[in-house]
């Protein structure tokens, strides 16, 4: 038996690993860069028994926080110092010698000279005399300020183009308002003034262009109905400079949520409003918005009501439904990227809109999916408020690039997130920002490595909002190590599992989901058995469940992977939309937006809500709770928090006084109708404080705060109970179950 | 010089002929030279002219209308058609009839009557008169503007825009459409910001796929405010419930404010334009999405599509140049030489454009004003069959643009009397045949037993659609006599013959009415005499019948001689009703029924009819546009001047159009229609640079100064298009535009011949003198 109180869980959330900075102090941050093991296997037999995956999570524009800032550097006079064969940047492990004259690359060892302007001279111990003022050779992250070769064009101004839905469905949701209403309070922090550019496209059955020439007193809307045929309605002003036209701006955003109320047009002219899109945007590039409320009907690009057939499910067609439909829309996010463009999807229907199908326009231009279903702004409002204003506020690098830069004998072969790959290692990313995160894999190209250590360097070139073209760079170094132990030792759960999830997530896109989980659970299972043999020989281990302890949560976590949105169940389990949604959201994630959206944090907060006030310290109610039903107390009030969303569950026997507070007369009616807000008394303004530090401890999205009452059926099981991962539910395992189904498994001979 | 005189030489009828006796058979009619040919005015107003609010009684077998030519049996209550000799029963409410109790009908002066039809035409509703004015539909006017112009120009055409939209009625509707590479539909009835539907300029549109982009389309597809239930700008009002086009057609009184913002934020067009290039302008396109717009209209909707064009469409259908500036407008060389590539194209497109025009009842006017060409000529056959007016000028700033475009929406005497949805029906005895009309008309290829053989214009036909016409509108009708020998028809000879014209049309106000003018004519047997055939010769109007008839054959018939032509007309005229002795020009004498009519053929071989290589393809349609639907008088005009002299000792009085009118002491006051000249000789113009009509002793110079400027501006407040006024000074450099109009009987070639203070003509032009020596010459050879 297995005690289920004993079980590994991660309560203190993500651990980021300690020994890879510890052992080389100049590696960049693991904001940035996380190795699933950072002991790099120094032969392929050995890499061969690891099992799990070999590679990176990139994130190169992870938010730094203050003070921790990377440092910008301008080699005005030398021009940027590289390697003259395989173009590494120079960086903390490169080495100086022939008292300063030449430098060797630590990634192929080519000794290159080094330019008469950034020459310095060795002390004693033959390092530079000017490192102290050279943080590009004693830091893993800077940044160079490009010069002109570095730009095929001048910069590029941040430019934010809207594509709104403006359909009956669209109207009645109150969606347009909502965004018209954001964009205008966020219009004096888009990033980039006063270079920052602006324009707007709405649709229905027709498109509509809107000019915003800054010496009209008003905008002129330009309706275009030529589906087959699209075109531009005027040469200039439809993309605008916005401190010029700051005032037409605003007009449009004001009129905007009433010019279309009364309009009961059902179409959706996508498609066409896709390509009046990337013909207004391809001069510049920049960020296309898209907000998407009907099912595209008119012109290319239109979408069937795909059957979300349950007989489908479990065949070999089960994941076509998880497909793009058209490759249209491939084809027009090739062109987005190529013309530098990147696209974020704003979707809020009602009914199947082919998720599948539109996310593909985020999934290649390095944008993200933001599903709403069934919007409705008296309820949504808020969530979608804050999540298009990080997104419009947020630093942005555009018309980037991405490629890392590894050590000879080892190569990167395979990339998984948002982008288009531009050739085999170059990614192009038109519009990336903080919350986007990469993973890679890589593989030994040769059978032994002969180096002890294998550096990794990321360099990002981009055009910063200000308009000044950069590279950051990352760089880092990992021990080569000879054995599976070490390998194990340096294992980062956190990159594994974040790495693991986007390649399950890829694999329900050609099997069914069924094997996807199978798949994954096969993969842990090998890595356990392998680790398993590896002490077998020195320890008489019975029936002992073991594994290494860098990698005790790996079996939670799995199981919670597998009970994700993407994964879980079949047919009836999630909407189609939905778990397509989630792919997409998943496949760009840091690690950890990821293992908290995979294991939520839940706390008990009635006891905190009941202590005297002033005593608001996060940290007295941040003791999280293992997701099982065994953690919650009838008596008690408790807030589970994904990173997306708040469930605040009130147990049946909550004190009616606590009820009344937070809930105020509403405490009574259904909690599906209530919408928390703040009421007049201590209790529940410190709810309200306390779910709004809780935000801000991470901004990347919003916690819509939904009520559930123990006991609500179904409610309470979609909402709240499908949280509780370590529960047997809807005949998935339990903790317990999983745990010793793979001990079994790990057990049996292969 | 009876061309001068005040009489009304139309009548009540509005009705001249260039025979007003007419021989018995085809060859003695064909003998005469000058076609039989009827100038109708078929509205034009006339204080005696009665109405009638009832709808008239028919013929039952030949549906001509009762009229004053019916023979009328008060007794047996019976009335005998003139045209068909069917006799027709009164109906029971013309019981009261008598020789004294006559309806308005049958009175005998009231040859031309008007009825006022009810507006769901009952047959047995008679006296309806209480017609509601609320539910007759109002006018629409679809403004067109061409936005590929320089600022000052944009401004000039704006300006004149707005002005034209205050003077409308206040449920007119209107529309605006502005265009230049691309066409953009101005939605006036949205609230919310200045609204466009923007159409590509290159490509063709069907009018369906232009509803259906419009949103006038498919109802689930419609727009803010075009569906019940939603937000409807003004709903039913506007007399198109539910269609939706309420949207983009507005009463003038709802949408003034709202064409008033986008008239001032309307913008040149924004395209770039290469240098070497013309604009991109895609007028074929823009006119043709503003007929499909109109097309959305319920039928038998008054409306005109107003084009305002300020240079040549480059774009799509209907260009007439390519773009390349170095590629000069099309000229009448190269037309003849078949060197216009652009031509044949957009004239087949402005066919297409005019027929669905005509299809739906819609006007076509233009108004061009541009230095260069901007395709009138290809554009021409649109206007003139649809009945659309049209001005061509310099400038949107100039007078003859503004005040012309001024005139359209000025109600009151100034009324230009615009109407819409006329068709005109032409009944006939027997034996005459229809040839045809030359005119702002379309045939409806209705045939019947009057149709002749031989077409000349709109014809194989006895009826016509007329989408727009005025007071002013006239028509000629040419006719033709049945080859058959009538000696030998049974019965008697009918001394009389009788024509018939129905006009029925919607008025200003929008009301239909039906104006009918019966007019009869002798027949006369020439074999007999010929003294009453020649003393029905209307000169004036034969002259107008020919030039519109050269002109007819000049723009149809390839390699046509138009010179030749007429002088062998002329000849063979003058052989037949001159009196000489054979082969004695000297003997040559003209019956003065006939005296005028060769100098009329002699400024009308001089006149831009004949001579187009002078002027530009556009300008030469817009001259033979204004002269086929102008009246006899102004028509006649336009081929010979009127030329009046001011002097001291004398009141004005008209002068020969001769370079020997010119004199020192003299003002000329020359209307050549198209434009008005004062010409100061040279001592009045020191005089007048020297102020004399300043000091008060000199009253009667500042007096005769005045004069032919008040006579001109008489000429120029009564005339559409306002012609162009040109003051100037003998020896002045715009002193040609009265020499081009002299006869050159002073030429270099005669110079030592002068009179002191006259002027020479450096041309080599014959004179009229030396035409007529030459017509003499020959009219007598045998
Ligand atoms: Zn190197
Ligand atoms: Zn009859």
């Amino acid at each position: 038996g297995v005690d289920l109180n004993a079980l590994p869980r991660p309560l203190d959330g993500d651990m980021e690993p300690k020994l890879f900075n510890e052992m080389y102090p100049s590696n960049c941050s693991s904001r940035f860069l996380r190795l699933t093991t950072s002991g790099i296997p120094s032969s392929q037999s050995l890499a061969s028994r690891w099992h799990l995956p070999l590679g990176a999570v990139v994130c190169p524009l992870a938010e730094a926080p203050d003070g921790d800032e990377v440092p910008v550097i301008n080699f005005s006079n030398s021009g940027i110092v590289r390697c003259r064969r395989c173009r590494t940047y120079v960086n903390p492990y490169v080495t100086f010698t022939d008292a300063g004259r030449k430098w060797r690359c630590n990634m192929c060892s080519l000794l290159n000279d080094v330019p008469g302007e950034y020459f310095a001279h060795l002390d004693s111990t033959g390092k530079r005399v000017d490192l102290d003022q050279r943080p590009e050779l004693t830091r893993g992250s800077v940044e160079f300020v490009a010069p002109t070769e570095y730009m095929v064009r001048p910069p590029m101004p941040p430019l934010y183009f809207f594509l709104i839905d403006v359909s009956v469905s669209a109207v009645r949701s109150g969606m347009i308002e909502v965004v018209a209403k954001t964009i205008r309070s966020c219009l004096d922090q888009l990033p980039g003034f006063p270079r920052t550019q602006i324009g707007f496209a709405t649709y229905d059955s027709t498109i509509h262009f809107y000019n915003l020439k800054s010496s009209l007193t008003q905008p002129q809307m330009m309706v275009v109905s030529d589906l087959d045929d699209i075109f531009v309605p005027l040469p200039d002003d439809l993309l605008v400079n916005l401190s010029e036209s700051r005032s037409v701006v605003e007009a449009f955003l004001d009129s905007l949520p009433s010019m279309f109320q009364d309009n009961l047009n059902i179409e959706s002219a996508f498609g066409p409003a896709l390509k009046a899109s990337l013909l207004l945007m391809r001069q510049l590039g920049g960020k296309l918005l898209i907000f998407q409320n009907t099912l595209p009907s008119l012109g290319i690009g239109r979408l069937k009501l795909r059957g979300d057939d349950l007989r489908v499910y479990g065949t070999d067609k089960e994941h076509v439904l998880r497909l793009p439909e058209d490759p249209f829309y491939k084809q027009m996010a090739a062109e987005f990227t190529k013309f530098q463009i990147g696209v974020n999807l704003y979707a809020f229907s009602d009914k199947y809109t082919d998720i599948a199908s539109l996310g593909a326009l985020a999934k290649y231009t390095g944008g993200q999916v933001n599903f709403y279903p069934n919007f409705q702004s008296s309820i949504h409002g808020e969530k979608l408020r804050h999540e298009l204003a990080r997104d419009l506020t947020r630093e942005t690098a555009w018309e980037a690039v991405l490629r890392i830069r590894v050590g000879k004998g080892v190569r990167f072969t395979s990339y998984h997130g948002n982008f288009m790959l531009r050739s085999t290692d170059l990614i192009a990313l038109p519009a990336v920002d903080c919350d986007k995160a990469f993973a890679m894999q890589f593989s030994l190209e040769e059978a032994l490595l002969t180096t002890q250590t294998v550096y990794f360097q990321v360099a990002l070139l981009y055009t910063a909002s200000c308009g000044e073209r950069r590279i950051r760079v990352l760089t880092a170094a990992a021990p080569v190590v000879p054995d599976l132990g070490e390998m194990y030792r340096h294992a980062d759960t956190g990159a594994i599992v974040t790495l693991l999830s986007r390649l399950a997530i890829e694999k329900t896109l050609s099997s069914k989901l069924e094997d996807a989980r199978s798949s994954l659970q096969l993969r842990i299972v090998k890595a356990l058995k392998e680790y398993r043999n590896l002490h077998s020989v020195q320890h008489r281990l019975g029936g002992r469940i073991i594994y290494p302890e860098s990698l005790k949560f790996l079996l939670l976590y799995g199981l919670a992977l597998t009970k994700s949105t993407t994964l879980r169940g079949g047919y009836a389990d999630v909407t189609l939309d939905e778990r397509c949604a989630a792919g997409f959201t998943m496949m760009v994630l840091p690690v950890k937006n990821l293992l908290k959206l995979l294991y939520p944090s839940l706390i008990r907060v009635d006891e905190h809500l009941l202590k005297s006030s002033g005593h608001d310290d996060l940290t007295s109610i941040e003791k999280r709770l293992p997701l099982t039903a065994a953690s919650l107390d009838s008596r008690g009030l408790y807030l589970c928090d994904d990173g997306f969303r708040f469930i605040l569950w009130f147990g049946r026997v909550l004190s009616p006084d606590i009820a009344m507070n937070l809930l105020g007369p509403d405490c009574a009616a259904e909690l599906s109708k209530v919408i928390l807000g703040e009421h007049g008394n201590e209790m529940s303004r410190k709810l309200m404080r306390m779910l709004n530090k809780l935000r801000e401890s991470d901004s990347s999205y919003y916690q819509l705060c939904q009520l559930v009452r123990q006991g609500e059926q179904p409610r309470e099981g979609v909402l709240f109970l499908s949280n509780l991962v370590e529960d047997p539910i809807g005949g998935t395992n339990g903790y317990v179950e999983w745990v010793l189904q793979i001990h079994r498994q790990v057990q049996q001979n292969p | 010089m009876s061309e001068m005189a005040n009489t009304d030489p139309e009548g009540i009828d509005g009705v001249r002929m260039t025979w007003n006796a007419w021989p018995r058979t085809k060859v003695e009619a064909s003998k005469c030279v000058i076609p039989l040919a009827a100038c109708i005015s078929p509205i034009r107003p006339h204080p005696d002219i009665p109405s009638l609010p009832y709808t008239p009684l028919r013929c039952k077998t030949c549906a001509s209308v009762l009229n004053p030519y019916a023979r009328v049996d008060f007794t047996a209550k019976i009335w005998i058609c003139p045209f068909c000799f069917q006799r027709n029963h009164f109906p029971p409410h013309y019981g009261m009839i008598s020789d004294i109790n006559l309806p308005g009908e049958l009175y005998p002066q009231y040859t031309t009557v008007q009825y006022v039809l009810p507006e769901s035409a009952n047959p047995n509703d008679v006296v309806s008169g209480g017609v509601s004015q609320s539910n007759l539909p109002p006018p629409v006017f679809l403004f067109v503007l061409d936005t590929c112009m320089i600022e000052e120009e944009m401004g000039f055409v704006k300006s004149s825009l707005l002005r034209a939209i205050g003077l409308l009625p206040e449920n007119a509707l209107v529309g605006f459409v502005s265009f230049g590479t691309q066409v953009q539909v101005h939605e006036l009835g949205f609230s919310d910001m200045s609204k466009v539907y923007v159409f590509r300029g290159n490509k063709e549109i069907p009018k369906e796929q232009v509803l259906e982009q419009l949103g006038l389309g498919i109802p689930g597809r419609r727009p803010v405010g075009a569906t019940a239930g939603g937000y409807q700008p003004k709903p039913v009002q506007n007399g198109f419930p539910g269609s939706g086009i309420d949207r983009f057609l507005l009463p003038a009184s709802d949408c003034e404010y709202t064409l008033n913002s986008v008239l001032d934020e309307l913008q040149t067009d924004q395209w770039p334009v290469p240098p070497g290039s013309r604009a991109s302008r895609c007028t074929g396109v823009a006119l043709s999405v503003a007929a499909g717009l109109l097309g959305a209209c319920l039928p038998g909707t008054g409306a005109r599509i107003v084009a305002l064009v300020g240079g040549p469409c480059t774009e799509g259908p209907g260009s007439i140049v390519s773009k390349d500036l170095s590629d000069p407008v099309r000229s009448h060389k190269d037309l003849d030489k078949d060197a216009a590539p652009y031509f044949k194209k957009a004239v087949k497109f402005y066919e297409g454009l005019g027929k669905q025009l005509v299809s739906q009842g819609h006007v076509l006017d233009v108004f061009a004003s541009a230095l260069d060409q901007v395709g009138v000529a290809e554009m021409k056959v649109a206007i003139e069959k649809t009945g659309g007016l049209v001005v061509l000028s310099e400038s949107f700033g100039h007078s003859v643009f503004k005040d012309s475009f001024k005139r359209i929406f000025e109600g009151g005497e100034q009324s230009l009397g615009l109407c819409f949805n006329g068709t005109l029906q032409i009944n006939c005895s027997k034996d005459i045949k229809i040839q045809g009309i030359i005119g702002p008309v379309t045939s409806l290829e209705k045939k019947g037993p009057s149709v002749a053989d031989t077409t000349i214009g709109e014809g194989n036909t006895t009826e016509w659609k007329m989408c727009g016409l005025d007071k002013s509108t006239c028509l000629t009708v040419f006719f033709d006599l049945s080859s058959s020998d009538r000696s030998n028809t049974p019965g008697a000879v009918n001394p009389q013959l009788y024509l018939q014209f129905l006009t029925r049309y919607q008025n200003t106000d929008g009301q239909m009415m039906l104006r009918v003018t019966t007019v009869s004519r002798a027949w006369i047997d020439t074999a007999i005499s010929s003294e009453e055939l020649v003393q029905g010769f209307d000169q004036e109007t034969a002259a107008v019948v020919m030039a519109r008839k050269t002109s007819l054959k000049m723009e149809t018939e390839e390699s046509f001689d138009a010179t030749r032509w007429l002088d062998r007309s002329l000849i063979r005229l003058c052989s037949k009703f001159g009196e000489y002795r054979k082969d004695d020009p000297s003997s040559f004498m003209l019956n003065p029924c006939f005296s005028l009519f060769p100098q009329f053929m002699f400024n009308l071989r001089r006149s831009q009819f004949v001579q187009v290589f002078n002027n530009s393809p556009d300008e030469t349609a817009y001259f033979r546009m204004l002269l086929n639907r102008e009246n006899i008088t102004n028509a006649a005009v336009m081929i010979q001047p009127s030329l009046m002299s001011y002097s001291f000792n004398s009141p004005p009085r008209p002068v020969l159009l001769d370079v020997a009118s010119i004199a020192a002491d003299q003002i000329l006051l020359l209307d050549s229609y198209f434009s008005v000249v004062i010409f100061h000789g040279m001592t009045i113009a020191q005089w007048r640079n020297m102020g004399y009509h300043t000091q008060p002793e000199h009253q009667a110079f500042a007096e005769l100064l005045r004069a032919p400027h008040a006579d001109a501006d008489m000429i120029i407040h009564e005339r559409f298009p306002v012609p162009r006024l040109v003051v100037c000074d003998q020896h002045g450099s715009q002193a040609r535009f009265l020499l081009a109009k002299l006869n050159p009987s002073a030429t270099y070639n005669n110079a030592n011949e002068m009179a002191a203070g006259s002027d020479v003509i450096f041309t080599d032009d014959v004179s009229l003198q030396v035409f007529f020596e030459h017509l003499q010459r020959l009219a007598v050879q045998s």
